[in-house]
């Protein structure tokens, strides 16, 4: 409807200018040829009857000029009308074009606005091409990490490094500021840079100047940029910023500067961070001694002409240097040097990129499906092709009519499917992984729009190329004495028409088997046994800020405040069982190890075991087993006896022949083990069994721990009188950690359940195209063969073997289809085999499913072109042309 | 020769012709085409402004609508660099034309 009334406005408007134009030089020729009239003697009104005699009429005259301006114009304009025109005239293939390109190119327009705006796009600062990261890397270890580096080789690194304008350190910090009027306290998320971090970034602030590297030293740093954001929320934007002061709970810091509106770092996060404080580093941080922190994110921008390579050269001599005097420090380490885009999206990009290419398939399935219908749409229009021909319409004119139709079809599939796509993202946003970088950036852009066009128009050229590549092959394929009907020259349709299905199966396989191996590794990952139940367990954080000087008073005096709420915590309705841990939350993805020494025993040096502090009734909460011994009670205190809780794998790696039962382990001081609990998968189903202990809360110095509850009751209900009475003990205190473990569970399959559900809806996508195709191409070969199979029923052929026969033909394109789809997932499989869990690439199983369930739906599809042959009249079929 | 009878595409000869003199309106055209001629040929009955348009479309000329000495509008058209090439090809094509014409009334051939 709106390409009708565009093109009727358009002509509209065309024409009347048009006539204006014409009339304005036809008057203008009048006047003229009047003047010239009148000099050379006549009468007025003579020589103006003489000029229009001399114009042969200016009604007939605008007549013909205006016929050679709107009829011979663009030829585009008319292929399009005439496209539209047959589009129209044919809506069952019209729908079901659109219905496949909408569906594909809405698929591929969502899947590339997140790939893009995650992993290609440039970062949203100047000369963004030159940023990059600076990380170490342990060579011992295959699995990618987060390149993070220590402070004493950062400042080394930025005092002798040839190839950056600049180097900058980014840490993580978190400043609570104090609550305003009736709001709840607040936690802004902040980070301590280095002074060179807006240089680096290239961006420099929109109110006041950043901070010096004066400021990188304890005394001098309370001071802070904050951004945009900030400013208008709790500042309402008010002019004179600069100098105001952010109280903090700690420590209060005075505003130097307010970055502008859009800068974000991290980029695109969902949760942006707001504060940036001066990084400060400690006296330890800046001498090279035995203990290794790394807990630094290093950017930098290159100097000009300078590339990554060099760059990477220079980072390896500073190296080198380093080496040579603290070996120790470098002892399978080296620095890496990334671009800075790469290194933002990290690990996501891999699976970003393989979603990608899946949806690349599904696109691919719908261009080879929509070239065979238009192929069969090319057969049965042969009739009108001749007739245009016969009509003096050059090859090139049909072709043109056709490469127009296909056009018009996927531009009109890109409309829909972008349309599609904003609808969808949307959704994905919210089923996204929580921890994908840049995902605030998601949307739909000119960029993604020019894409999406792009790849439509790109489709539409490749599935009308098939047909027209035929065309100008066999000129007899214009059939001009059977238009339309099955003989000979049809034959090279049918064979490309075959191929073309095949090939589409072929590719649904594909999708199909690497959506049967993320569904059966998302199963897998489901029944894990994570020893205990994560279900209906509410975990609050309870981190009270102390500073430094206080800190020895704060381990004296919060045992007992903690126990205090634990007490009040109790009583909340809704509580079934309440327990603290200080240490690491299973699932949240934090844990905390000591050193552990079994008297007796030569333990490797650096031995590590998990420590966690504990009340009483913690392994009641988890629901995790008692193996042997007991749990702790409110009779294990500061003074008596110092106890020990080990897990089943601990035991078993210290204690492999003995009973751990009694024995006693230094693990901050001597203690014995009274207990042996099962083991939990603390990072999840997909990690391996941690290596815990567990001692008495009470027999601690803990400031801080988290609340864990069993509840009997939704969370919601639970939650203010829990968080009133953590306040009562600690009033005004920031709780930013509040999550359900399954909540943190979720978290940890997220990714995993993320690919599998866009893999499964690309395979049903490939499926279902696939069987339109296979249902096209059949519907088609039986309207052809109708003569024939008339001919066959009139001889005597039963129903049921037409039928067959039908069906054969689909089967003969779906076991070859099949054959190499197997064959190409068999190889493609490999590729994908980091991203599976407890599934083999060629899992026999999966691809016999996968096998199947194409065979099973592509007969379905066939039934219905079966059963209109086996129906065919032999009286009707025989009598027809 | 009636002064209607321009042969078929001679008409655009004349029209590129009169055009490489220079820029030039509808009438002015006309009136060059009487001149030239000695007042053999008039073009303007009716198929000069189309055949002027269809030169456009085809990109051998082009116009624009400009104020005349007497301030009123006129489209002027310029011959392009397509037309001149093609005004060459004309040219000898209706020279061989001509020729072959002549050859044939003169009768000379055998």
């Amino acid at each position: 409807v709106l390409t009708r009334w565009l093109a009727w406005t358009r002509g509209i408007a065309r024409r009347r200018r048009i006539d204006t134009e014409i009339d304005e030089e036809l008057a203008f020729h009048l006047h003229a040829e009047t003047e010239a009239n009148l000099t050379r003697g006549l009468a007025p009104e003579a020589a103006r009857r003489a000029a229009l005699l001399s114009l042969g009429g200016v009604a007939q005259t605008t007549e013909s000029v205006r016929a050679v301006r709107t009829l011979a114009p663009d030829a585009v304009w008319r292929d399009l009308r005439h496209a539209l025109r047959s589009l129209r005239a044919a809506p069952g293939f019209t729908l079901v074009a659109l219905l496949v390109l909408t569906l594909s190119i809405g698929a591929a327009a969502t899947i590339f606005s997140i790939v893009d705006a995650v992993v290609l796009r440039p970062l949203p600062f100047p000369d963004a091409d030159r940023l990059v990261s600076v990380g170490e890397r342990n060579t011992t270890r295959s699995a990618p990490e987060p390149h993070l580096a220590a402070p004493q080789n950062f400042l080394d690194w930025r005092t002798q490094q040839r190839s950056f304008t600049a180097l900058a350190a980014i840490g993580y910090a978190s400043i609570s500021v104090r609550p305003e009027r009736d709001q709840e306290p607040e936690t802004l998320e902040a980070q301590a840079v280095t002074a060179a971090f807006f240089d680096v970034l290239g961006v420099a602030p929109l109110v006041g100047r950043p901070f010096t590297i004066d400021h990188e030293v304890d005394g001098r740093a309370r001071v802070a940029v904050i951004s945009y954001g900030l400013w208008q929320r709790r500042f309402g934007g008010r002019p004179d910023i600069v100098g105001r002061v952010l109280p903090g709970q700690l420590a209060s810091f005075e505003i130097l500067a307010v970055m502008p509106p859009g800068f974000a770092w991290p980029v695109g996060a969902t949760r942006p961070t707001e504060v940036w404080i001066p990084s400060v580093f400690r006296p330890d941080e800046r001498v090279r001694q035995n203990s290794y922190g790394y807990r630094l994110e290093v950017i930098g921008r290159l100097r000009e002409g300078v590339s990554i390579d060099l760059a990477q050269g220079d980072m390896d001599r500073i190296t080198t240097g380093l080496a040579a005097q603290t070996p120790h420090w470098f002892a399978n380490r080296v620095a890496i040097v990334e671009p800075l885009r790469e290194h933002v999206a990290g690990e996501v990009r891999r699976w970003m990129l393989m979603l990608l290419a899946a949806v690349g398939f599904v696109l691919l399935i719908a261009t080879v499906n929509l070239a065979n219908l238009v192929l069969v749409r090319v057969s049965a229009r042969s009739r009108e092709l001749v007739v245009r021909s016969a009509l003096g319409a050059s090859r090139w004119d049909l072709v043109r009519t056709l490469i127009a139709e296909s056009l018009v079809l996927s531009l009109a599939g890109a409309a829909f499917g972008s349309l599609l796509a904003w609808g969808s993202i949307e959704v994905l946003r919210a089923a996204m992984p929580a921890d994908v970088p840049r995902a605030a950036s998601i949307g739909i852009d000119l960029r993604v729009l020019a894409a999406t066009i792009a790849a439509a128009i790109a489709s539409g050229l490749a599935f009308s190329a098939a047909p027209v590549l035929l065309f100008s092959r066999h000129p007899g394929s214009i059939d001009v004495a059977g238009a339309g009907r099955a003989h000979t020259s049809t034959h090279s349709h049918n064979w490309l028409r075959g191929a073309l299905v095949t090939m589409e199966v072929a590719l649904a396989t594909v999708l199909l088997v690497g959506a049967g191996l993320f569904l059966a590794s998302f199963a897998r990952v489901t029944r894990v046994d994570i020893g205990f139940d994560p279900q209906h367990v509410l975990t609050v954080r309870v981190r009270p800020l102390v500073g430094a000087a206080n800190w020895a008073l704060a381990q004296q005096r919060h045992r007992g405040l903690l126990t205090m709420v634990l007490e009040r915590v109790r009583a909340v309705p809704g509580v079934a069982v309440a327990a603290w841990v200080g240490g690491g939350v299973p699932l949240r993805g934090d844990f905390r190890t000591t050193e552990i020494g079994v008297p007796g025993r030569v333990l490797p040096p650096d031995e590590d075991l998990d420590f966690n502090q504990i009340s009483p009734d913690y392994f009641r909460v988890l629901g995790a087993p008692l193996l042997a011994g007991r749990f702790f009670t409110d009779a294990d205190r500061d003074g008596t006896e110092p106890v020990v809780i080990i897990n089943e794998a601990a035991a078993r790696r210290y204690f492999p022949d003995e009973n751990p039962m009694g024995r006693t382990i230094e693990f901050l001081g001597a203690r014995r083990i009274v207990g042996i609990i099962g083991s939990i998968r603390h990072e999840g189903p997909e990690a391996a069994w941690r290596r815990q202990g567990f001692v008495p809360l009470e027999q601690s110095d803990a400031v801080g721990a988290t609340l864990v509850l069993r509840l009997s009751r939704d969370a919601r209900d639970v939650l203010p009188a829990v968080k009133a009475a953590i306040w009562s003990e600690f009033p005004g205190l920031a709780l930013p950690d509040i999550s359900t473990l399954s909540e943190y569970l979720d978290g940890l399959v997220a990714e995993r359940r993320f690919n599998m559900l866009l893999l499964a809806v690309f395979g049903i996508l490939g499926i279902v195209i696939a069987c339109v195709g296979i249902y096209g191409v059949l519907a088609y070969v039986v309207l052809l063969r109708t003569p024939e199979i008339g001919v066959r029923m009139a001889l005597g052929a039963a129903p049921a073997h037409i039928r067959r026969s039908v069906l054969q033909r689909a089967a003969m394109h779906l076991v070859i289809g099949l054959a190499i789809g197997l064959a190409g997932s068999w190889m493609l499989s490999t590729l994908v085999a980091g991203f599976l869990f407890e599934v083999r690439p060629h899992d026999p199983w999966i691809y016999a499913a996968v096998s199947g369930t194409l065979v099973a739906s592509g007969l379905a599809a066939a039934l219905i072109p079966a059963r209109r042959a086996a129906r065919v009249d032999p009286l009707i079929a025989l009598r027809a042309p | 020769m009636a002064k209607s009878d321009l042969l078929q595409g001679t008409l655009d000869l004349l029209l590129l012709r009169v055009l490489v003199l220079g820029p030039n309106h509808g009438w002015g055209i006309a009136n060059r085409i009487r001149q030239m001629s000695h007042e053999g040929l008039d073009a303007s009955q009716g198929s000069l402004y189309p055949a002027l348009h269809r030169l456009e479309l085809r990109g051998d000329i082009r116009s624009e609508m400009t104020l005349s000495e007497n301030n009123r509008r006129a489209r002027v058209y310029t011959i392009t660099a397509a037309g001149r090439r093609r005004l060459e090809v004309e040219r000898r094509s209706w020279a061989q034309f001509a020729l072959s014409i002549q050859r044939v009334l003169d009768g000379t051939a055998d």
